[in-house]
């Protein structure tokens, strides 16, 4: 009679054990796949030909349905930023389109649990654009790096700060509330603000139209003032 | 006596730490002094418990006894040698995984000691966390007893929650916040999935970046004098020559990238030079000369590729002849000498040997003749120092392939040669002379001064001749003509296409003795055959002979 050679093995029990590692890294995968879902959905929704129009009505229509997507996902400010990086990575997710990408990512912040957010995008080769999208009173939202247009337009009393650069459009719209710009912003800030404050620690490349609130530049308040005028460039 | 009875201790529990590890090729570690004692490093410091040098593990038996009142000396050992053999056996793994890890820190510290930093933390982690996973380790148990400075702390922090182990550390209320951030970013990384280290190294070394940069600032107002990691630095030491030599080739076949592979090699060079890596001597070893990682990178990223090399009938029988005498010297060979020239004496001055010559037979002996590489530098062509040169790529290949059979090559590297812009090397098998001026670049106009070229050409019976080339030459109508009169073999390479390489095609068509290959990325190099002319497979011919 054949002998099994594996006999002496049929007494041992393979235990499989629980690593933490494991089971954070899994629960963190889990809760990027709804995310990217969310913003793949997005994407189909509104922008469906991959082109969208920074509009007024797009961009509270585009927000609207971010938050449909998102009020369903339980989410840390990690994740977040881990899905920032992911939108870079066109594997995981296959269309970066600034504009949808960024309002995704201000109601995900918008969100949170967290009151206070640190997004560390240094490295992101991207600048997102219309970061910090009507960011609500009690919420600070840091951003470690450069940021796009359109960054805390329509801020709803938040505190945005961004340690790099701006873009053109910073603060458009934003009704109360406070943006620090540690480098340099671009044209036409504060365009249609109608309060708040933005502080600029470089360089304002050019004002728009403000109807109300203040913008200092090197901690020298330039708007209101007679020093800047509205769309003229410095 | 101390030492012998930690080594005969070793000796005992060596056996089934092999066997815990699946039995690693590694040798058995030894006991050895650290040459900077304990007491140097600094008050309550345990110093260096184990360094790796050419997977030879050593333990510190200061560090070991340091440790006496905190953990047996079994488990001690034990979590040391765990650690090493996890080094070896999963991270870093090789040469090439280390730089490819180092450069991704790189990207996000920016400077080279921080870098070094965050890719010995991240291996650090990745170890032992494997081994914690997968092994009965005692590693635990030596981190909850080793001392703590900031980002040992946040590490230990980070160890519990991923190893969902208590090691007793926790934060105070003035940095714990911002600690406690730290480690829960950093908890998110999945260490043990090699696939994705480049993308976690990125997000471990951003997430650490505050601390490290601090840790850094406060080395530097010591005078650069840091505290050492008990589980030994990971420096170049780790890794043999063989290692290191074929860690630099798949580093530069995988990047691709000149600019990348050269800030690499920059950022090691003292650890290079140190390792013998100059540019002088053999093998791109030797001491005293810098680490020219441009040639460096051309010369890893050729052996990669093979080009085949078709052989020619020489006259040569390959048997050596007595063919002269020369006077004998001490400690030269006996055999070689000549008893009836030398009068029966053994007597340096009267003693004469035979020298020896390689006889000529008619004997279809195959052999690779000598070889002239005829690359082109002009403006039209990519600078071999700025970005990856498909030319120098291809001649350097094709230098690999001629002294690979024992051949000499000479290299002809022209821009505008007529007014200057030329390097020349004369024949020879030393390969870094020959990459030097490869790699030099002119960036002039492009013509050949067919003059210079002649010396090299006279006298050699057997020569093949490489030359490499978008064709955008000025005198291509003298270049062709001159083709047209010579019978060696030549081997065309054109980088890219273009009217002028069409008319050198059309030109050269019915010459059997040359070949043209067309090289438009870098999947094409492998393609060329060097010497593969139609008249060597031509039946007649070979009987003729």
């Amino acid at each position: 009679m054949t002998q099994n050679p594996f006999e002496e093995f049929q007494s041992f029990q393979y235990r499989k054990t629980s690593f933490p590692l494991d089971r954070i890294v899994h629960t963190a995968e889990a809760v990027m796949d709804r995310i990217r879902l969310g913003y793949e959905k997005l994407l189909e929704e509104e922008a469906k030909e991959l082109v969208w129009m920074v509009q007024y009505n797009t961009i509270i229509k585009a927000y609207e349905v971010a938050e449909k997507y998102i009020k369903e996902i339980d989410y840390s400010a990690e994740d977040i930023e881990d899905f920032c990086f992911a939108l870079e990575n066109t594997q995981r997710i296959p269309y970066l389109i600034p504009g949808p990408a960024g309002i995704y990512i201000s109601a995900l912040c918008n969100d949170a649990r967290e009151e206070e957010i640190v997004l560390k995008l240094s490295e992101l080769k991207t600048e997102i654009n219309l970061i910090g999208f009507r960011l609500p009173k009690g919420k600070r939202l840091m951003v470690e790096g450069d940021t796009g247009d359109f960054t805390g337009i329509g801020i709803e009393g938040g505190e945005l700060v961004v340690e790099g650069n701006s873009k053109n459009w910073t603060g458009a719209g934003m009704r109360s509330g406070k943006i620090c710009v540690k480098k340099n912003i671009g044209l036409h800030t504060g365009e249609w603000m109608m309060g708040g404050e933005i502080h600029v620690g470089g360089r304002v490349r050019g004002l728009g139209n403000i109807v109300d609130g203040k913008v200092y530049e090197r901690e020298k308040l330039v708007y209101p003032g007679k020093a800047r005028y509205p769309n003229v460039y410095y | 006596m101390e030492d012998k009875r930690l080594q005969g201790l070793i000796e005992e529990m060596w056996p089934r730490l092999k066997k815990k590890h699946l039995y690693p090729e590694l040798p058995i570690p030894k006991i050895v002094k650290a040459s900077a004692p304990a007491e140097e490093e600094g008050e309550g410091n345990e110093g260096v418990g184990l360094e790796m040098k050419e997977k030879q593990m050593t333990l510190n038996p200061a560090f070991i006894s340091s440790m006496k009142d905190k953990m047996t000396e079994e488990n001690l050992i034990e979590a040391l040698i765990d650690h090493g053999i996890t080094h070896y056996t999963f991270c870093p793994w090789d040469f090439q995984t280390h730089l490819m890890i180092y450069a991704e820190a790189k990207k996000v510290m920016g400077d080279k000691e921080s870098a070094k930093q965050a890719t010995n933390y991240f291996i650090d982690v990745i170890a032992d966390t494997h081994c914690v996973k997968k092994r009965a380790t005692e590693i635990p148990e030596l981190h909850r007893h080793l001392k703590k400075r900031k980002v040992d702390q946040v590490i230990a922090s980070l160890y519990q929650r991923i190893w969902g182990i208590d090691l007793g550390v926790s934060f105070s209320n003035s940095d714990g916040k911002g600690s406690e951030e730290v480690v829960r970013r950093l908890a998110r990384i999945p260490y043990l999935d090699r696939s994705r280290w480049p993308e976690s190294i990125r997000k471990f070394a951003r997430s650490l970046k505050p601390l490290l940069v601090a840790e850094q600032k406060e080395k530097e107002s010591r005078g650069g004098q840091g505290e050492s990691n008990p589980q030994g630095e990971h420096d170049l030491g780790h890794y043999s020559y063989e290692e290191i030599d074929q860690g630099l080739r798949d580093y530069a076949q995988k990047t691709m990238g000149l600019s990348e592979f050269k800030e690499v090699v920059e950022d090691f060079s003292p650890e290079l030079k140190e390792r013998g890596y100059g540019i002088e001597g053999g093998m791109g070893r030797g001491r005293g000369a810098p680490v020219d990682a441009d040639v460096l990178f051309y010369m890893k990223l050729s052996e990669n590729y093979s080009i085949p090399l078709k052989k020619v009938p020489l006259e040569k029988s390959g048997k050596l002849h007595p063919h002269s005498h020369s006077p004998w010297e001490i400690g030269a060979p006996f055999q070689d000498i000549d008893i009836w020239t030398s009068f029966g004496k053994i007597m340096p001055g009267m003693t004469q040997v035979w020298k020896k010559k390689e006889g000529k037979g008619r004997g279809k002996i195959e052999g690779a003749p000598d070889c002239l590489i005829v690359i082109d530098s002009s403006g039209s062509m990519i600078n071999p120092r700025k970005n990856l040169s498909y030319a120098v790529l291809g001649a350097a290949c094709a230098t690999n392939a001629y002294l690979r059979n024992g051949s000499k090559v000479a290299v002809y590297n022209f821009s505008d040669a007529p007014m200057g812009g030329r390097d020349i090397v004369d024949y020879t098998e030393n390969r870094e002379e020959i990459y030097r001026v490869l790699c030099r670049y002119f960036g002039g106009g492009t013509a050949l001064d067919l003059e210079e070229i002649m010396p090299l050409i006279k006298g050699k019976k057997e020569l093949d001749l490489f030359i490499i080339t978008d064709m955008k030459i000025t005198n291509l109508e003298t270049l062709i003509g001159f083709f047209g009169k010579i019978k060696n073999r030549i081997t065309a390479v054109h980088i890219g296409e273009n009217p002028y390489a069409a008319r050198f095609e059309k030109a050269v068509e019915k010459r059997k003795n040359i070949n043209i290959f067309k090289v438009k990325k870098k999947e094409d190099i492998p393609h060329i055959v060097l010497g593969s002319i139609r008249e060597y497979f031509d039946v007649t011919r070979k009987t003729g002979d």
